[in-house]
């Protein structure tokens, strides 16, 4: 009998390892090089090109790295802070005077050439900036355009655009320059906010209009902090004081942002204190977070927007009364109160209550649940018998859509599939290369207090988040007047007309609007994470003696 | 099933003291005798019934999942209570049992035919045969198992569109068979020598029949012991990929699935993680014991 034992031992051994994997806490390093500086968790970041940084966790590092034109107080009211004052008589014309002074961490003077400079770059298509839509008001946007002849798709190349400057930046002196646009827009100064307006220093070109070779590893910014070594991928980005900073001085010395791939891990690391602040505490761990963090969790109210679109290349798809079943077989309130435990609410509007404008209810019948409705209209418009649901899974999203798949399938008697992508990346590929992925997850943040912000980039034809492909002519008008009107409530007035288009067609189905449920460490106090789900990283500070 | 200490009457074995009993008799013999055989047989006969026939066990349909039962307990025939997802723990588990074993199985079939295939040629041809062979055995023993497996796996599941139970089953197979063609070269090896080899050689037996007839049949035991050894590792295998992932997909249900995702809420609900493990470890220590007893009665030198 010598020699059976260890097979019968390796065989318990492997089914408890099952067991054991499921909490295993991530071995992290010892980050105690730096006891005066914070650990954030995110996410890896897309890109860390100002212009090219659409997404959270790639704006999160920004915003450490640079130093914005404008941030916004309690009212969601655009206030300077590099800017000096941003002003205009007919919101067509703006005069931006930045504040002297400052300098990039290496030491260049901030000047107006830097940020047309950054702009010039970020707006010509060529270069390909995932941000370059937020230029797009700017005058002569369209002569740094080309059109593919044969579509993006297509083997022919696009010609080389007109112009490789914008014609509405003009420089008047070091520190001043205006900025024309091709209409009015009463918002532009709140635009400004966003990552794609930050200057980038002379030393981020190699030659004018070309950005040099690994500037994107390690940034060089204007903002209260600066890159401690390189970008380092999968793993973390740590930035340290700058001390000639001469904006609002930040309370730590440093602040090492961690890259996590599971959400879970990075729990794991907050509960044990490898990790100071995690921005969104993951689903699996609400039931237990508040035991395990005490008053160091916390909500506020965030501007995220979850919801799911339909690829347009999809046909079965395309009949809008099919859009509008699946939309009523989806019960949010039983999913935001047993899936999210009340961390989210559920969203029957397509823009988000934080901004002015918003209004209960817009989408109306379409999301309110009525499976029987839903059930005959569905097979009235010949819905598909089978749905599928592509979703990243490095984000908490499994369990939401698998409930949902649950709902879909005892209120249209369909099968439904939750597949799982590893990365975000990885399911935006699929849908450029037209896979039949089914309904995308997606989530939005707003990039401006605005109305438009939850309609522009999503919605327009060249809108630079709109992954499904939708296409108004009527929207897009629409949303053109309100960027136009003289005044905030007219504008508000055409945007809300615009949303209605979107409820009457339901390009997307909204499900929950987001509250930040965020928990930190005792290592740190004065943690806030704002509107746009970023900690606040000049009110954070570290408790004494910890 | 008799009482295995009682050594059986005349009326059985009179008539076998006629004719010798082959290998398999002798096997069979001891088999019967054997407590731990017959614990193993009738769990791992269970488990099968379970995989090809579920709803013998529940009438409930696995995936009828509602929200409001989510962690509902024990109720009618939902006796382990409900998950996260308000499914019916006892009914998934009872399911995951065919995903589960028919990878273990086909896996093992796979990883069996290409082992026995290369471990007699390896071993009866000898010579350059052998050489390349061994060497194709050791590259494939050298590629670290669960990394291999990533790999493989997310390959072959990148063109399927199915639940990835083919991928799996590839994946496992593909990996699996170097030991199985090591053991049986090296036991064809052994008895290629022994003297009732050569004999038939002398007697003009050709090839074919000395492999069939005389080898195979005396080095099949440690086969059929590596390969019970290997359908265990196979199903505990399966979920760990599913655990990781890259296992089955999209709404297949199986024991390393349900672990995987009833681990995060392990400290809501323990239930709906520690049913499927229980299964999962019961499942792969009956087939692993049944292999140990299948051994003992073929290789009564090892006792």
């Amino acid at each position: 009998m010598l020699g059976k034992r260890p097979w019968k031992m390796a065989a318990g051994a492997a089914a408890i390892a099952l067991l054991a994997a499921g909490c295993t806490g991530g071995g992290s390093d010892d980050s105690e090089d730096s006891a005066d500086s914070v650990v954030i968790g995110i996410v890896e970041p897309q890109h860390l090109v100002p212009s090219n940084t659409t997404e959270t966790a790639g704006s999160q590092v920004l915003a450490s790295l640079y130093y914005p034109l404008v941030t916004f107080d309690a009212k969601k009211q655009p206030v300077e802070t590099a800017a000096e004052s941003i002003t205009s008589d007919d919101n067509k014309v703006w005069t931006v005077k930045l504040k002297p002074g400052f300098t990039f961490h290496n030491g260049e003077p901030v000047t107006a050439d830097n940020y047309i400079d950054a702009w010039n770059y970020g707006a010509y298509a060529p270069n390909g900036q995932g941000g370059s839509y937020f230029y797009s008001r700017i005058d002569g946007f369209v002569d740094l355009q080309a059109k593919d002849p044969d579509g993006e798709e297509g083997p022919q190349k696009a010609p080389a655009p007109k112009a490789k400057t914008l014609t509405g930046l003009k420089k008047v002196d070091d520190t001043t320059f205006t900025v024309t646009l091709s209409a009015p827009f009463a918002g532009w100064k709140a635009v400004m906010g966003y990552n794609s307006f930050y200057p980038l220093p002379k030393a981020a070109f190699s030659a004018p209009g070309v950005l040099a070779e690994g500037f994107e590893d390690a940034p060089v910014g204007n903002g209260p902090f600066k890159m401690k070594g390189k970008w380092e991928h999968d793993s973390e980005i740590k930035v340290e004081r700058y001390a000639d900073f001469k904006g609002t001085a930040p309370k730590v010395n440093g602040i090492t942002w961690k890259i996590y791939q599971d959400q879970q891990a990075q729990y794991a690391d907050l509960v044990a204190g490898n990790v100071d602040v995690q921005t969104q505490i993951p689903l699996e761990s609400l039931a237990s977070a508040s035991g395990d963090l005490g008053d160091r969790l916390q909500r506020s109210p965030n501007s995220s927007f979850q919801f799911v679109g339909f690829p347009t290349f999809l046909k079965e798809f395309q009949n809008r009364d099919v859009r509008r079943a699946i939309s009523m077989a989806i019960d949010r309130e039983e999913m935001t109160k047993q899936i999210f435990l009340d961390s989210e609410t559920p969203a029957t509007s397509f823009v988000s209550p934080v901004v002015t404008g918003y209004r209960p209810n817009s989408c109306g019948e379409f999301c309110v649940h009525d499976p029987a409705k839903a059930k005959q209209l569905y097979t009235k418009a010949g819905g598909p018998s089978e749905i599928r649901i592509t979703y990243n899974t490095d984000g908490p999203h499994k369990a939401w859509v698998d409930a949902m798949c649950n709902q879909l399938k005892a209120a249209l008697g369909v099968n439904c599939i939750g597949v799982g992508e590893p990365k975000f990346s990885d399911m935006l590929t699929k849908v450029k290369a037209r896979e039949p992925v089914g309904l995308i997850r997606l989530a939005w943040v707003m990039d401006y207090p605005l109305m438009e912000s939850y309609l522009g980039p999503l919605y327009s034809t060249t809108g630079s988040s709109n992954y499904y492909g939708y296409s108004s002519t009527a929207f897009d008008n629409l949303l053109a007047q309100g960027s136009a009107a003289r005044t905030p409530q007219e504008a508000i007035k055409k945007w809300q007309q615009a949303e209605d288009i979107l409820a009457d067609d339901m390009p997307v189905i909204p499900l929950r609007f987001g509250q930040n449920v965020y928990g930190f460490s005792d290592r740190v106090a004065n943690v806030s994470v704002d509107l746009f789900r970023k900690v606040d990283i000049y009110k954070i500070e570290l408790v004494a003696g910890k | 099933m008799r009482d295995p200490g009682v050594v059986t009457g005349v009326a059985g074995p009179a008539p076998a003291a006629d004719r010798p009993r082959g290998l398999a008799g002798d096997a069979w013999r001891d088999l019967r005798r054997s407590r731990t055989f017959w614990i193993a047989a009738v769990l791992v006969a269970l488990f099968l019934v379970m995989a090809a026939f579920p709803a013998l066990f529940t009438p409930a349909d696995p995936r009828a999942c509602t929200l409001d039962r989510q962690y509902d307990g024990p109720s009618g025939t939902a006796f382990f209570g409900y998950d996260f997802q308000g499914c019916d723990t006892y009914a998934r588990t009872v399911y995951g049992a065919r995903n589960s074993i028919t990878v273990g199985i086909l896996a093992t079939l796979i990883a069996g035919v290409i082992g026995l295939v290369v471990g007699l040629a390896a071993g009866y041809l000898g010579g350059w045969a052998d050489a390349v062979l061994s060497r194709v055995v050791d590259v494939v023993l050298g590629i670290p198992f669960l990394l291999g497996a990533i790999v493989l796996a997310r390959r072959l599941s990148q063109n399927a569109s199915d639940d990835g139970v083919l991928a799996v089953v590839l994946t496992l197979g593909l990996l699996g068979w170097t030991t199985a063609a090591r053991v049986v070269r090296s036991s064809v090896i052994s008895a290629k020598n022994q003297d009732y080899v050569a004999a038939a050689r002398m007697l003009g037996a050709g090839p074919a029949r000395l492999m069939m007839r005389h080898i195979l049949p005396n080095s099949v035991a440690p086969f059929i012991v590596v390969l019970t050894v290997l359908l265990g590792a196979n199903i505990a295998t399966e979920a760990t990929l599913s655990f990781l992932g890259i296992g089955l997909q999209g709404d297949a249900i199986s024991w390393g699935i349900a672990i995987n995702e009833s681990g995060r809420f392990v400290r809501s609900a323990a239930a709906p993680l520690v049913w499927p493990s229980v299964f999962l470890a019961l499942t792969v220590l009956a087939v692993i014991m049944l292999g140990d007893a299948i051994r003992d009665a073929f290789d009564p030198k090892l006792r």
